[in-house]
């Protein structure tokens, strides 16, 4: 991964936020409550600069789509257990809160919002750029936080140093709360900087 | 006891009475090497297999760069290469519906160069827990050469 300037930086904190925002409009309108974004937050860091991803050892529950099209990459949306059951039983106006992990239905409910979340920031994206891309089917895993970004970072053909981050959280009324990130691949950065003449 | 804490790609070596400890692993690897008679003992957090393609890059995240390395250093503390043991887990697929269609099964990848470099140096692998669908967090006792793993399915984890 090459170094960014400021201006790259700021391009691609842009198309986070047209695409977050659009995500974040989908999932208000899926669980009819007022949901939050901030600004997105972009870094280079290094694969093995644990620190940076907070408690490594914390079971959250993930869920990972690959992008593709012309800006092939990978998008991941990131929440709490809690809010991940929490999501669920709205979504399916449980009475109570499910137990993902054994949960068939509430699995594939917290599947098709992380579906619906990714599908939005790529259409905003897309609609903008020109550039078109598409994800894939998502999966979903309940672990340790570490051990799922590791297995997603180290999931390429070629795995280089650094990474390129593009990372938005969301909040929302009661217990929802995720962070999503967009990753796209070395080769697509050129492409979506190009977007702005960069 | 201190437990010393081995972060992703990298390495560290200690002696009696410390543990170390590894948190997340996912396709990763942990790898202990170890003298059970000097005790003292090395874990590496092995995160891909080949530093082949990768010339500039950081040696200490590759199988066949990083156990050498700590080869020495468990050496050095007064460890004999010809009683090392190792014990190694993690190298799993944490999205199991990537299944095969997912790049590279990167876990089965380092279990193999991990193999293949302990080989090598004729280190016996005595006991393994690698592969499935979960993540582990590791900790090996230099005492007793034990490695304890937990994983999200089961805190109360297992010793090998």
């Amino acid at each position: 991964m090459k170094d960014l300037n400021e201006m790259q930086l700021g391009a691609l904190c842009e198309m986070g936020n047209i695409g977050a925002g659009n995500a974040a409009t989908a999932l208000s309108q899926l669980l009819d409550l007022k949901i939050d974004i901030n600004v997105p937050n972009v870094r280079v860091v290094a694969l093995e600069s644990s620190d940076t991803w907070g408690d490594r050892g914390e079971i959250q529950v993930a869920l990972y789509l690959k992008v593709e099209g012309e800006a092939p990459g990978k998008a991941l949306f990131l929440t709490s257990t809690q809010s991940g059951e929490y999501i669920a039983k709205t979504l399916l106006r449980m009475d109570k809160r499910p137990d993902l992990n054994s949960d068939g239905i509430a699995c594939s409910a917290i599947m098709e919002v992380g579906n619906i979340l990714v599908s939005s920031f790529l259409v905003a994206l897309t609609n903008f750029s020109g550039i078109h891309m598409q994800s894939s089917i998502p999966a979903m895993c309940i672990d340790m936080l570490g051990a799922m970004l590791q297995g997603i970072f180290l999931d390429s053909d070629e795995v280089g140093d650094t990474v390129l981050i593009i990372d938005t959280e969301f909040s929302g009324t009661s217990d929802i709360e995720g962070q999503f990130l967009f990753i796209p691949d070395g080769d697509s950065l050129d492409k979506l900087l190009g977007v702005f003449g960069l | 006891m201190n437990t010393v804490l081995v972060g992703m790609g990298d390495y560290k070596v200690s002696r009696v009475p410390d543990a170390l400890m590894t948190i997340g692993l996912g396709s990763c690897l942990g790898v202990c090497v170890y003298d059970q008679m000097a005790k003292v003992a090395g874990m590496a957090h092995i995160m891909l297999p080949s530093s082949r393609d990768m010339p500039q890059s950081n040696p200490l995240k590759y199988a066949d760069t990083c156990l050498s390395i700590m080869m020495s250093e468990i050496n050095r503390l007064g460890g004999v290469s010809s009683r090392l043991k190792a014990k190694v887990a993690g190298g799993a697929q944490m999205f199991a519906a990537l299944g095969k269609a997912s790049a590279m099964h990167i876990g089965e990848k380092n279990m193999d160069a991990v193999s293949e470099e302990l080989k090598k140096y004729g280190i016996p692998i005595l006991a393994k827990d690698v592969g499935g669908n979960v993540g582990r967090t590791i900790t090996f006792r230099i005492e007793t050469s034990e490695l304890y793993i937990k994983t999200a399915k089961s805190s109360n984890g297992k010793v090998i």
